[in-house]
């Protein structure tokens, strides 16, 4: 299992939280000649509102044909797997992983539980809207999404 | 276990939706004809967004770009990978939606068809379906004189062999 | 052409503009009996049709004239046919048929099984006392509308009008003047078992009957 990206949005739609991890490999061999076949594309700022408003458009499309109760969980296509959770105060989960994954669900309700809710809500220092990332790049949820994702590849 | 079909939609290469068809009720939420224009339309664009949205790049295009700048290394990445010259896969798109209550398998032809297949969330064999559905397009919609590309399908013959297909599926 | 060689010259110029086969063999070299078995795509007998079907549908006014078109390209076929199909048959009963019932014996068995690879489904007289000229061959499920769905505004087209001119050439070809019409009764009766089932309905002209009741009192 490969997990590529991770990104928060906000109840305001706003991409609070990026992070990208990179296979060990790409960046030291990247132009070598017979190197790694695939690299790492580098993430862009843009890619953050693409996936938003990709996610955003799929939500809807969901829950105009499943009913209000269905949601949206992945999709797939060729290349990567993408995986959606939504907490109940519209906090936006998202990661890109490998298409060999299954479901990631429960990973996402993990994260939001064990490191969200522990390092960035409970923090007195972390301020309730996180305007432009404000408070959520902290040491302890930085570290501990790391050693999470880094447990499960 | 089988899988229950719950519809179809077809869209054209522009984004317009040209067939939509129901076969099991109760499935998905009844919603109008102006409904599933748009939401073809907004799809189409999904899935442009999806096939862009690949974090992976494959080498080749990198090395393109990262040498056309200097002409001799060109040489050097050409012979030594031999991956430059490759063709490069076609961009693809969204293939399986999955949510709580349903599960959506999009098939695109080379011709840039969209094969909308509507399932229950269990994962049985459906590409092979959508196969199925793209062979009986390719018969009884293209073999069809009286059909205009791009338009909406409107072939009795389709209709029919689709009909008995889904619901030998849908009955077993 | 530059490439035949001398003695190809004098045939060379009468094929002026075609392509012909350096080693000089065409199709009209080879025995007529070797294609007998031979089958064709039915995707790309498909696609044709469909292109014959759009071409004739060019500057037409009704559904009626898009018929006769049809006919029309189907006509010739029948002619040349008859006289392929006559050549197959054992020495002994290569003549031409001499009765309405032998002639409509040799489409539904012959012509059919060359052209489809099967017989025709039935053979009926009309019952009609008033149409004694009247025949009927029913195909079931004819080949050459086997993709087709005809649009609602133009329910009384029969594309299979096409295998009628076939008929209609066999026909003429074997001197039995006739006029063929195809119309679909799938959904009428039977209930829904056979959708396109189609009458070829077979109209000799007022001579032939007359002839053939002259040969039945001989």
């Amino acid at each position: 299992m490969v997990v590529y990206s991770f990104y928060i949005f906000d109840r305001h739609t706003e991409c609070i939280y990026a992070k990208t991890w990179l296979p060990p490999t790409s960046s030291s061999e990247s132009h070598a000649p017979g190197g790694p076949t695939t690299t790492l594309r580098p993430a862009s700022a843009d890619d953050a509102k693409l996936i938003f408003g990709t996610v955003f458009s799929l939500r809807n499309m969901v829950r105009k044909l499943g009913g209000d109760d269905d949601a949206f969980v992945s999709y797939r296509t060729a290349h990567y797997k993408l995986h959606f959770y939504e907490t109940a105060s519209s906090l936006r989960l998202v990661m890109l992983t490998d298409t060999a994954t299954l479901s990631m669900r429960n990973v996402l309700h993990q994260i939001y539980i064990n490191l969200w809710v522990e390092y960035v809500v409970k923090n007195p220092l972390s301020p309730v809207e996180h305007k432009g990332g404000v408070g959520v790049r902290n040491e302890l949820f930085e570290l501990g999404l790391d050693q999470f994702i880094g447990g499960l590849m | 276990m089988f899988v229950t079909v719950f519809a179809l939609i077809i869209i054209n290469k522009a984004g317009g939706l040209i067939y939509n068809r129901t076969f099991h009720e109760g499935g998905l939420h009844k919603i109008s004809t102006n409904d599933y224009l748009v939401l073809a339309g907004t799809f189409h664009g999904v899935h442009a967004i999806t096939a862009r949205l690949n974090p992976l790049k494959p080498a080749a295009t990198l090395n393109r770009t990262s040498t056309s700048s200097s002409t001799t290394t060109t040489a050097a990445t050409g012979a030594g990978g031999g991956a430059p010259f490759a063709r490069p896969d076609p961009p693809s798109g969204l293939e399986v939606l999955e949510t709580e209550n349903f599960r959506m398998q999009c098939f695109t032809t080379l011709t840039g068809i969209k094969f909308l297949l509507f399932t229950d969330t269990t994962q049985a064999n459906v590409d092979l379906t959508t196969r199925r559905v793209y062979d009986l397009y390719t018969d009884y919609v293209m073999k069809n004189p009286f059909y205009q590309l791009e338009m909406p399908v409107r072939c009795d013959m389709f209709d029919r062999k689709l009909g008995s297909y889904i619901r030998e599926i849908n009955n077993r | 052409m530059a490439h035949l060689g001398p003695g190809k010259a004098a045939s060379s110029k009468e094929q002026a503009g075609l392509r012909y086969p350096s080693n000089g063999k065409t199709i009209y070299h080879r025995p007529l009996n070797r294609t007998k078995t031979a089958e064709l795509s039915q995707s790309s007998f498909a696609y044709l049709f469909s292109e014959m079907v759009t071409y004739a549908q060019r500057r037409v006014t009704g559904i009626q004239e898009l018929e006769k078109r049809l006919n029309l390209q189907g006509h010739p076929i029948g002619l040349k046919l008859l006289d392929l199909l006559l050549t197959r048959e054992p020495p002994r009963s290569q003549t031409r048929p001499l009765t309405i019932i032998a002639l409509l014996h040799f489409i539904k068995i012959n012509l059919w099984t060359h052209l489809f690879g099967r017989q025709a489904d039935r053979l009926e007289k009309s019952s009609d006392p008033d149409a004694p000229d009247e025949y009927m061959i029913v195909d079931n499920e004819p080949l050459v509308n086997a993709y087709i769905s005809v649009p609602r505004e133009m329910s009384q087209l029969n594309c299979a009008a096409f295998v009628a001119g076939i008929i209609e050439g066999v026909c003429d070809g074997a001197m039995f003047p006739a006029r063929v019409t195809a119309h679909s009764v799938g959904g009428k009766e039977e209930g829904e078992m056979w959708p396109g089932k189609t009458v070829f309905l077979v109209k000799f002209q007022p001579e032939v009957l007359e002839r053939e009741a002259l040969i039945g009192k001989g």
